[in-house]
């Protein structure tokens, strides 16, 4: 099995950091509980990298911090060698969509991207092409709160790629997809990351994303109990599921 | 920087309860701006020849500072309310976990910050300028056949000016304080709080503290002092303005930076 930093040997040779995700040593506590607890893995260019974990692992927390939404105890989260919030209009390198931030429920769908995109520069007439990407050009001018919890999440998935970044950070991108829209976004990814992007994107559906990765981390209680290529992950078990639960030392009939 | 401001003007303009309220705000401007027309134009009527009037009933005092006074206050009583709005700005923040959205495009929060304030600022003032404006029509409706041209003297734009820098402020504290507090409801709550010390006259007794309140600040800025009982000078009132709307907006600055963005 790899680790992260091995992997990342050649790039560092290199000099090279376009597009790694590196997360080394991430802690996280609120009060007493620890949420995530010495986290490191990488993410690399032209791969689709599955951050796999019950709800309640810690995926979020990690991606947050990360994103610099949440302030980590310890450990660092870099993006091309930098922190994220040392980007300049960082929806030009990365588009993220985030589990439980999204826009305000009143505010119409086009709306929504535009202020997104005025923020970072990006071109007004990216905000209808994205929309036309996702699928969501005749709800435009629809106010969110009217939108299913699938429109929510294709409109998340449109301000993601607003900027053309290279590299993408997702959580859970398929809630709330109905099943054609989990494979548009399958089919969307493995594309993305075969044109030498980075894709980062988070699940607690394993059998769903083991069809989407090449790689896996996966997280339990806020620590890391396994990761690398997907083939590696799951030798000697029947699926993604059956090696988690395996790692987990779980059953699924125990997780009920 | 341009471009984050830009886009916290849309946030702004884009959301149905901030235009609400400010409907609302404007069109009681309007009923509070039509009740002493009919009046005023009865006191100038009766002018006595050394200019004096009788506007408020056994009380004669000139023309010309009653019509400046009035006119600066009428734009205060519906800009009473010009906190609320900033509250309502702020708090959009805290619907959805959109803060969370904001920082991820704008991760540099000092610069979120700053680009959240200019844009509040610049709508405080557009709609402290409809205000003046709204003020300046229905006062020239009671004025025009005396002196019309009072409503372009320097006292008049400098007593407008007086109210823009207070409608910058107020809706700046209002924002301030929802920012530190989280919640649109709670941020409105506190700054009813303030209005309501200085409406219950709690330190009235005790004029050196009652000017320290963000509310009799601004009557001391804005009021006629020979109508009026007023605990400091119009100086005072803009210092004290100023700082609350400054100490409040650092705070804020400060709570956004180091909390979790959630």
């Amino acid at each position: 099995m790899f680790h992260g930093r091995d992997r990342l040997q050649p790039l560092r040779n290199l000099g090279a950091w376009v597009n790694v995700i590196t997360i080394t040593g991430l802690s996280k506590r609120f009060g007493s509980n620890k949420a995530v607890d010495n986290v490191s893995f990488s993410a690399t260019p032209g791969r689709v990298t599955g951050f796999l974990g019950p709800n309640g692992a810690g995926k979020s927390t990690t991606l947050r911090m990360l994103l610099g939404l949440d302030r980590p105890n310890s450990g660092t989260a870099h993006i091309d060698g930098v922190p994220y919030s040392r980007i300049e209009q960082p929806l030009r390198s990365v588009g993220a969509l985030l589990d439980g931030a999204g826009p305000v429920p009143e505010r119409r769908g086009a709306d929504h991207l535009r202020w997104i995109a005025q923020s970072n520069g990006v071109p007004r007439n990216r905000v209808s092409e994205v929309l036309e990407q996702v699928g969501l050009s005749h709800a435009a001018k629809t106010r969110v709160r009217k939108y299913s919890l699938g429109m929510k999440q294709r409109l998340g998935l449109a301000a993601a790629l607003l900027g053309e970044p290279r590299t993408l950070v997702l959580d859970e991108p398929a809630n709330g997809l109905d099943p054609e829209g989990i494979r548009t976004v399958r089919t969307f990814l493995r594309s993305y990351a075969a044109k030498g992007n980075t894709v980062l994107l988070s699940s607690h559906l394993m059998g769903e994303t083991a069809e989407t990765v090449d790689d896996v981390v996966i997280i339990n209680r806020g620590s890391i109990i396994a990761q690398g290529p997907l083939a590696d992950v799951t030798a000697g078990h029947s699926s993604l599921e059956e090696a988690f639960f395996a790692l987990t030392g779980g059953t699924q009939s125990e997780r009920w | 920087m341009i471009g984050v401001v830009r886009s916290e003007l849309t946030k702004i303009t884009s959301l149905p309860s901030v235009l609400i309220a400010t409907a609302v705000l404007l069109l009681l401007a309007v009923v509070v701006l039509l009740q002493p027309l009919g009046m005023l134009s009865d006191s100038l009527a009766g002018m006595r020849p050394d200019g004096t009037i009788e506007f408020f009933t056994g009380h004669r005092q000139q023309a010309e500072s009653l019509v400046l006074g009035l006119l600066v206050a009428s734009s205060l009583q519906p800009g009473l309310f010009l906190p609320i709005i900033g509250a309502i700005i702020a708090g959009q923040e805290f619907r959805s976990g959109h803060l969370g959205v904001s920082v991820s495009v704008v991760p540099r929060r000092g610069k979120l910050v700053v680009g959240k304030v200019i844009a509040t600022a610049l709508y405080a003032l557009a709609v402290g300028v409809v205000l003046a404006a709204l003020s300046t029509l229905f006062m020239y409706l009671g004025v025009r056949d005396w002196n019309p041209g009072i409503l372009w003297s320097a006292e008049a734009l400098a007593g407008q000016g007086r109210f823009l820098l207070y409608a910058v402020t107020a809706t700046l504290i209002g924002f301030a304080v929802t920012l530190v507090a989280r919640r649109t409801l709670v941020g409105i709550i506190a700054v009813t709080a303030f209005i309501a010390l200085t409406m219950a006259q709690v330190f009235a007794a005790v004029p050196a503290i009652d000017a320290l309140l963000p509310l009799s600040a601004a009557r001391n800025l804005l009021l006629e002092p020979t109508t009026n009982v007023l605990s400091a000078s119009p100086l005072h009132g803009a210092a004290v303005l100023t700082g609350w709307a400054a100490v409040a907006v650092t705070g804020a600055a400060v709570a956004v930076r180091l909390r979790d963005a959630r």
